[in-house]
Formats: C-alpha cells, structure tokens, sequence
C-alpha cells in the first residue's frame, strides 16, 4: 500500500514538473534581468523544500528525545538526507544566477554564506550519524546536533533583512517584482518540488525501516 | 517608438545584445540542467543503497533459515 502512495505521488510529481517546464518555457524573457529570471522558479522552490525539511528534523529530533521513538530518528534522517539534496540544488543554481545577474560565481555575503554553512552542518550530521555504531547513542546525539544545526535556518531565511547583503529581498515578501502572471505557475511548482521532497522521504523512510530489520535479523543471528 | 530605437541601433549593438541574450539563455539551460542532475545523482544512490540493503537483508535471512538445521 505504501508502495502504491509513493508511486502515485512521484507521477504526481513528474506530471506537476512536465506541465510547468512548458508553461516556463513558453513565458516571455523577463523585462529586467532576460531569461534567467525564469530560474527562480527551480531555485527558490529548491530553498523553501530544503529549509522545510530542516524544520522537519528539528520537530521530530525534539519529539525523539522526548519520546524515545526511533520513528522520529528515521524521519529526523530522512528529510535531513533530502534537504541536503535540495538545499545543494539551491545553491548551484544561485551561483550560476549569480553569475549572470552579478557577474561572479560566489560572493561570501550573509544570505550565501550561512546558506553554505546550513549545508555543512547537515553534512556533518550525516556524518556523525556514521561514526556512531550503538543505535540510542547514535539517534540521541544526531537530534540534538540537528537541534543545534536548526539555529541556521532563521539565519539564512532573514540574512537579507538583517544585513546588506549581495542578495537582492526576497520577491514576494521583500518588495522584489515578479511578473504577476507567472504568480500561479510559481505556485505549482512550489508544489510539486516539495512532493518530490515527500516522495524522496518516503523513499528514505522505508530504507530505514529496511536498516532497523537487518539489526534485528543481525541480533537473531548473534543470538543462536 | 521601438523601431525608432531599433534604427538607431548599429548592427554593433544588436550583435552585442543577441549574444547577451544567448549567454542568457545557456546559463539558465546550465541551471536547469544542474538542478535536475543533483536529483538524479541522488535518485541513483537511494536505488543503489536500496538493492544493497534488500541484498543484506535476503543474506541473513537466508543464513537464519540455514542455522537450525
């Protein structure tokens, strides 16, 4: 059954992003900036998706050392893995942005580095995460290195009303323009991005399930 | 107005700002092209770990099976 929801939604998903790729590609070139303003509508779909799902790891790492569950550690994993996935999407789309809007690759302002540095201290959870073998250990220290590592998102998210930074406001609650046509295809692919995301974490979650059922199978085998 | 504008442009400045337009456009072909591939890179190695994990797990059932006998 679960295996039929993931399937649904991911052609969901696929269908959702073939529809808005031809309706992107047939939008004018933008009146500012030419046609690679229409990279927005993979860039800040990929930002939203990516710190949602850090928001994700923060909630269920809280709800695991409170509760113990290893769900919650299985979900904390998961959308971390995905985010890390968007969240390096973001930000090699931006740097080519970057490139043509500003005409650098990289600028280490407030909104680009701590962006970075969001992205390694998810890496570097990933990588905690393997260095420990016992499982409680491994989920407690994980949640609260998550929980440590949220601290960045409010960071990134309001670098740019903090700080003067390189980065322009945003264009929807920052006084930016965007072409009010393009408002509901934006929104669309808002959409099926973070369906991809919940595809990916399913995807994830049941890999989790599958490593939870070889440290059982694992135990039984010392066992006899 | 717009025509006006265009004749007053040198076969210079139309050359420069076609090639601004293409430069334009494969930086976006570029984005989009990288946007999908850090996807598909990770598509890959969810399948991946999932057939080595489904493997791992046939292994020591089988071996579970084995042992009593």
């Amino acid at each position: 059954m679960r295996d039929k929801i993931i399937y649904v939604l991911g052609l969901v998903a696929i269908l959702l992003l073939a529809r808005d790729l031809y309706l992107i590609t047939g939008f004018p070139a933008e009146r500012n900036q030419g046609v690679i303003f229409k990279i927005i509508f993979f860039h800040v779909p990929m930002a939203i998706t990516a710190l949602t799902c850090a928001l994700v790891a923060f909630t269920s790492s809280i709800l695991f050392l409170v509760t113990k569950k290893f769900q919650f550690d299985a979900l904390a994993v998961a959308v971390t893995e995905v985010g890390l996935a968007f969240l390096a999407g973001n930000l090699i789309t931006g740097s080519i942005w970057g490139r043509v809007a500003w005409g650098i690759w990289w600028t280490w302002d407030a909104r680009l580095t701590s962006a970075l540095v969001c992205w390694l201290l998810y890496a570097g959870y990933l990588m905690l995460r393997n260095a420990i073998e016992e499982p409680t250990q491994r989920a407690t220290f994980a949640a609260v290195f998550s929980i440590f590592a949220f601290i960045d998102v409010p960071i990134v998210i309001f670098s740019i009303k903090w700080w003067r930074t390189q980065h322009p406001q945003p264009v929807f609650w920052g006084g930016g323009s965007f072409p009010p046509d393009w408002k509901a295809v934006f929104g669309w692919q808002m959409l099926a991005v973070l369906l991809v995301g919940v595809v990916f974490t399913l995807v994830r979650l049941r890999q989790e399930q599958f490593q939870r059922e070889i440290d059982s199978l694992r135990r039984m085998a010392h066992a006899l | 107005m717009f025509a006006l504008l265009l004749l007053q442009a040198s076969a210079e400045d139309i050359t420069r700002e076609m090639e601004r337009l293409q430069r334009n456009f494969a930086f976006l072909n570029s984005g989009l092209w990288v946007a999908w591939f850090v996807l598909v890179i990770y598509v890959l190695m969810m399948v991946s770990r999932e057939r080595k994990l489904k493997r791992e797990i046939a292994g020591l059932k089988a071996m579970l099976e084995d042992k009593p006998r």
